[in-house]
């Protein structure tokens, strides 16, 4: 994404290909579908505040733990617009710190999150999407929502965590 | 919001959930998997005595260590019974060639099953029948009778088979294995008399690797322990990290990390030195395999990247270094190899007449590789350890080598690099394919040739069936509207062949009755002599199958019980059937099973029982195991001591039955197998030519490779004068991690339709620059064979001057742009050279630019 849409044309992608999404997930599953119960988020997930918008530099991330005390996460703010982006750039992410491969840590290193057990790779602006590697699940989204304040509070976690049969 | 349809949670299988063992349906390590089967609606629970994994999963799993069971590994579908089933496939811990471990690919088996919450609820249930441009439901009663009518009219004709063109799989995995393609041999070979037959991903019947099989060396020969215990691995054209990557991950790579030096210590000689593992790369790109290993283990690993198709040089040339420093054991040589044919190997591939610096020179300028790295690769592979003990290489190659200018010299001229340095059939050696998929070769002898030094080269079908011959073209478990060279021609000219027989039997109202079809479609074949009648096999609607006349639906892996071999350690295990096959789809074995009955009918009423008798050759087939067992009569006697070894098929299996393979588990048995003279048990061959290799003497048949003769003519004409500029670029084309050959399963996945939506070709920064082309960007390539409209992707994983195409994608084959050359020796095509040009189209499209990643995929640190 080196040229950049302007940030109109860019809400206006933006609400285009969220309304897609949301069809195009519902519609990945067909009307009777007995996954449903289990599309997330299905389970009661606390409302963590994680950070203010004004305290995130572009390209440093943030560790935090989430959905419990045990559970690594990272905060990141990409320096461009991100899906589930959130922030006056919609360009604040977040993600489970946990490799969806088989549980190691993954690591953000420019751009990109790493896991260096056996180098999975995953996109943060596209959602953590495995785009090199082992992971055959993309990386859990984090929820995040911004309040008047700025502070980043996470809210809800979109993908299984590697190791559990449910999140919480 | 997600784009994905996500889940945090699961539901873990229950106690009483169906339990059954496999193997991944998709690549060559054939990775092993566990499958539970349970009733919608129930569900496990998390303490370890409450599930079928018998796991505790009240806290997280240890990392790396335990089960593995994500969102990918869980999916529904509905049995013939009318009830919706749960179904898990998880890696199996217990399996020594994953040990729980998986890749993108096989993590997602559960998501390519049958299911109606999914994409894959398009799989093919029911014959369909072309009526003037729409495909219409017909019976298997129909389409059998069909099938026959038009074969036998064929034949009756004709008085051979000769018009009958066949491109069938022969491989095992991917729902395939020993049974169909017993199957298939029964009909083509036994039944009928099949000329024109060619294999699922070439056009032509023949082997990949004669090159190294007339030398006695079958190219499985190694096992994946040999991975864990070389001194150095060689990745020749085998691109592992992306096309075997657990091989590459749990076993390649933990030895260049050291993880394996215990294991060395305990096999190795005493007072052998045991250190972590080196890693050479040979591949024109800077490929994958390469970066990650340098990110793991820096100074441990050698990339070498030669010019197109001068790979055979290039092992001649190490050959050639290996011989000047003394590299090798006289000894072994004179013991094992022919003596008389190792001068001709001196003679023009050493070509020991030359003199070192001028030969080095030589190689030099026609590889592109400089001497310092040639002779850098010659120490890496064969200088004695300690000066006294051998170095232990093993060498995996694959389509850069077998998909080469020059097949046959290619793959020859590595093995006998590898038995000059005595690295093969020792612990940590072997020179061999790493394999595409998996295997299961067993069929009657075949009416087709060798290579050119046995009768052949065998027929390419693809320029029989272009050039207007044949009738009958039946296409079973492939899709050559993407896999086969020169495809835009194919593609064109069978659309317009089976056109002619769809104008001529309808051009307004077809025959209403099955008969009445048949007399018409036999008319019309034998009016127009390019009229072709087409009927696809398979899964799913495949390109192909646009243009055929007649679709059967095929059962898909675990639909049927099956058997087959990995390729990293031909190891042989069942495949359990866990579900049923949708709608009316039918294993394939059974389909030709059925084809021959329908045959054999109309010759009984002809009272040619004779004739008949040849067609009933499945008349014992009650179960996928009969066929199994039947095909094992093939195989020669394999009660033989453990030197003969060497003699055996490679995949001889005499002995094994359905009730061995479940004993054995995930563990399974090593072809050949052979039942033990002195204890009367069947026994694996962990790694073969120990004591001999397989020919007539046991020895070793040298082979001296041709000189460099420069680039054939479909090729050199790109090369010289305007059209040098017309065509700067080099084109090479291979597979990626994330999409599996013909991409039948990927394109419906929502997550690979995201990351990959478009086939993409891999373009230099430098090139890119000059072309205003970034990633992302439409771009076509195009040459005088064809077009091709690619995503650009911008990346150093190419030199400049050069573009890498993803193979088969459903928006688009690289084969478009591929030659119709094939090596005059073999009749294997060169897949992965040509030239063209390259201009920019429009921008991303801005949906795509949204959803989809184009961060670099060879950059890991
Ligand atoms: S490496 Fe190959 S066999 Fe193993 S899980 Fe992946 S695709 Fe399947
Ligand atoms: S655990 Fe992350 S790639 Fe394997």
């Amino acid at each position: 994404m080196q040229r950049m849409l302007s940030r109109r044309g860019f809400l206006k992608v933006m609400a285009m290909t969220a309304a897609l999404f949301s069809s195009w997930g519902k519609a990945a599953l067909a009307a009777g579908s007995k996954l449903k119960p289990w599309l997330a988020p299905s389970l009661p997930y606390k409302s963590v505040k994680v950070g203010n918008v004004a305290d995130l530099t572009v390209n440093k991330p943030v560790t935090f733990n989430y959905p419990d005390a045990n559970t690594p996460a990272v905060l990141v703010k990409l320096g461009k617009p991100a899906l589930g982006g959130v922030g006056p750039q919609n360009d604040i992410v977040a993600f489970s710190g946990v490799c969806t491969h088989m549980g190691c840590p993954i690591q953000y290193q420019g751009e990109r999150f790493v896991c260096r057990c056996h180098y999975s790779m995953f996109d943060p602006a596209k959602a953590g999407q495995t785009y090199q590697g082992l992971a055959s699940t993309w990386l859990p989204q984090i929820t995040l929502t911004v309040d008047k304040k700025g502070d980043i509070y996470a809210t809800a976690v979109n993908g299984l965590i590697w190791g559990r049969a449910k999140n919480i | 919001m997600s784009i994905l349809p996500r889940f945090d949670q699961v539901p873990l299988p229950p106690t009483s959930a169906t339990e059954y063992n496999t193997v991944c349906q998709f690549c060559n390590v054939g990775c092993g998997y566990k499958v539970y089967v349970w009733p919608v609606g129930e569900q496990g629970g998390l303490k370890a005595d409450e599930n079928a994994f018998k796991v505790d999963f009240t806290k997280p799993q240890a990392v790396l260590k335990g089960q593995s069971y994500t969102e990918a590994m869980h999916s529904t579908t509905v049995g013939k019974d009318g009830r919706e089933y749960n179904i898990v496939i998880v890696p199996a811990t217990n399996s020594p060639i994953n040990q729980g471990n998986y890749s993108y690919r096989g993590g997602s088996n559960a998501l390519t099953m049958w299911s109606l919450d999914r994409g894959t609820q398009d799989r093919l249930t029911y014959p369909l029948l072309r009526v003037g441009d729409q495909f219409q439901a017909i019976t298997w009663d129909d389409a059998l009778a069909l099938m026959a009518g038009i074969i036998k009219g064929i034949r009756d004709r004709d008085k051979n088979d000769d018009n009958i063109a066949v491109k069938c799989y022969d491989h095992g995995g991917s729902g395939a294995g020993f049974e169909d393609n017993y199957g298939a041999g029964k009909l083509f070979f036994t039944a009928l008399s099949v000329k024109h037959i060619a294999i699922h991903n070439r056009p032509a019947y023949n082997s990949e690797v004669w090159g190294s099989r007339e030398r006695g060396v079958h190219e499985l020969n190694y096992d994946y322990s040999d991975a864990r215990l070389a001194d150095t691995v060689v990745l020749w054209g085998a691109n592992s990290y992306e096309t075997a990557t657990i091989l590459y991950t749990q076993h390649i790579l933990e030895n260049i990390q050291g993880s394996t030096v215990a294991e060395k210590k305990k096999v190795f000689d005493k007072d052998e030195p045991a250190e972590a593992g080196y890693l050479i790369v040979i591949d024109p790109r800077k490929t994958s395999s390469y970066t990650v290993a340098e990110a793991a283990a820096k100074n441990r690993v050698l990339l070498l990247q030669p010019n197109f198709g001068t790979d055979y040089i290039l092992a001649n040339a190490i050959a050639r270094v290996v011989w000047e420093r003394g590299y090798y054991d006289k000894a072994y040589l004179e013991a094992r190899t022919d003596m008389k044919l190792f001068e001709d190997y001196k003679k023009k591939s050493l070509k020991l007449d030359v003199k070192y610096d001028e030969f080095m020179a030589q190689a030099e300028r026609i590889t592109g590789v400089p001497k310092a790295q040639i002779e850098q690769a010659a120490d890496w592979i064969a200088k004695p350890k300690g000066n006294k003990f051998k170095r232990r290489t093993l060498t995996i190659y694959e389509k850069g080598i077998i998909w080469n200018m020059k097949n046959y010299d290619q793959v020859a001229a590595l093995v006998q690099l590898a038995v000059l340095t005595h690295n093969i059939g020792r612990p940590g050696t072997g020179c061999g394919r790493q394999g595409g998929h998996q295997e299961g070769y067993v069929r009657p002898p075949s009416p087709t040739p060798g290579s050119i030094y046995n009768g052949g080269p065998p027929v390419n079908v693809d320029k029989f069936l272009t050039s207007g011959k044949g009738k009958f073209y039946w296409v079973i478990a492939n899709d050559p509207y993407l896999s086969t060279p020169n495809n835009q021609i194919f593609r064109k000219r069978i659309h317009e062949r089976t056109k002619k027989l769809t104008r001529a039997i309808g051009e307004s109202g077809e025959p209403s009755t099955t008969q009445g079809r048949i007399d018409a479609i036999l008319k019309a074949l034998y009016a127009d002599p390019d009229a072709l009648f087409m009927v696809v096999q398979d899964i799913y609607m495949t390109e192909t199958a646009r243009d055929a006349h007649l679709v059967l639906p095929a059962a898909g892996w675990g639909e049927a019980n099956e058997t087959s071999i990995n390729c990293n350690s031909r190891l042989l295990r069942l495949y359990e059937k866990f579900m049923d096959p949708p709608g009316e789809a039918k294993p394939d074995w059974e389909i030709f099973k059925l084809v021959g009955e329908e045959i054999a009918k109309l010759y009984r009423a002809e009272k040619k029982n004779d004739v008949a008798a040849k067609f009933e050759f499945g008349k014992n087939w009650k179960t996928d195991e009969d066929v199994f067992l039947a095909g094992s009569e093939e195989f020669a006697d394999n009660q033989v001591s453990e030197e003969d070894e060497a003699k055996l098929e490679a995949e001889n299996y005499k002995g094994v039955t359905y009730a061995f393979l479940k004993q054995v588990g995930q563990e399974g048995i090593r072809t050949p197998v052979r039942l033990d003279p002195k204890t009367k048990k069947l026994v694996g061959t962990l790694r073969r030519y120990t004591v001999k290799f397989g020919t007539a003497d046991g020895k070793f048949k040298w082979y001296g490779t041709d000189d460099w003769e420069g680039y054939p003519a479909e090729v050199a004409k790109y090369l010289e004068g305007n059209k040098a500029k017309e065509y700067p670029f080099w084109v090479t084309t291979g597979r990626v991690q994330h999409l599996w050959q013909s991409t039948y399963h990927d394109r419906q996945l929502p997550e690979r339709v995201i990351t990959h939506p478009l086939p993409y070709a891999e373009i230099n920064p430098e090139d890119a620059k000059k072309l205003n082309i970034e990633s992302g960007d439409l771009i076509e390539i195009f040459n005088e064979e064809g077009n091709a409209i690619y995503m650009a992707y911008v990346t150093d994983a190419v030199k400049p001057g050069s573009i890498f195409m993803v193979m088969y994608h459903w928006r688009g084959t690289s084969n478009s742009l591929t030659t119709g050359y094939t090596d005059p020796k073999t009749t294997i095509p060169w897949y992965k050279g040509t030239r063209a040009n390259v201009r920019k189209v429009a921008g991303a499209i801005p949906f795509i630019k949204q959803t989809a990643s184009f961060l670099q995929q060879n950059k890991f640190s």
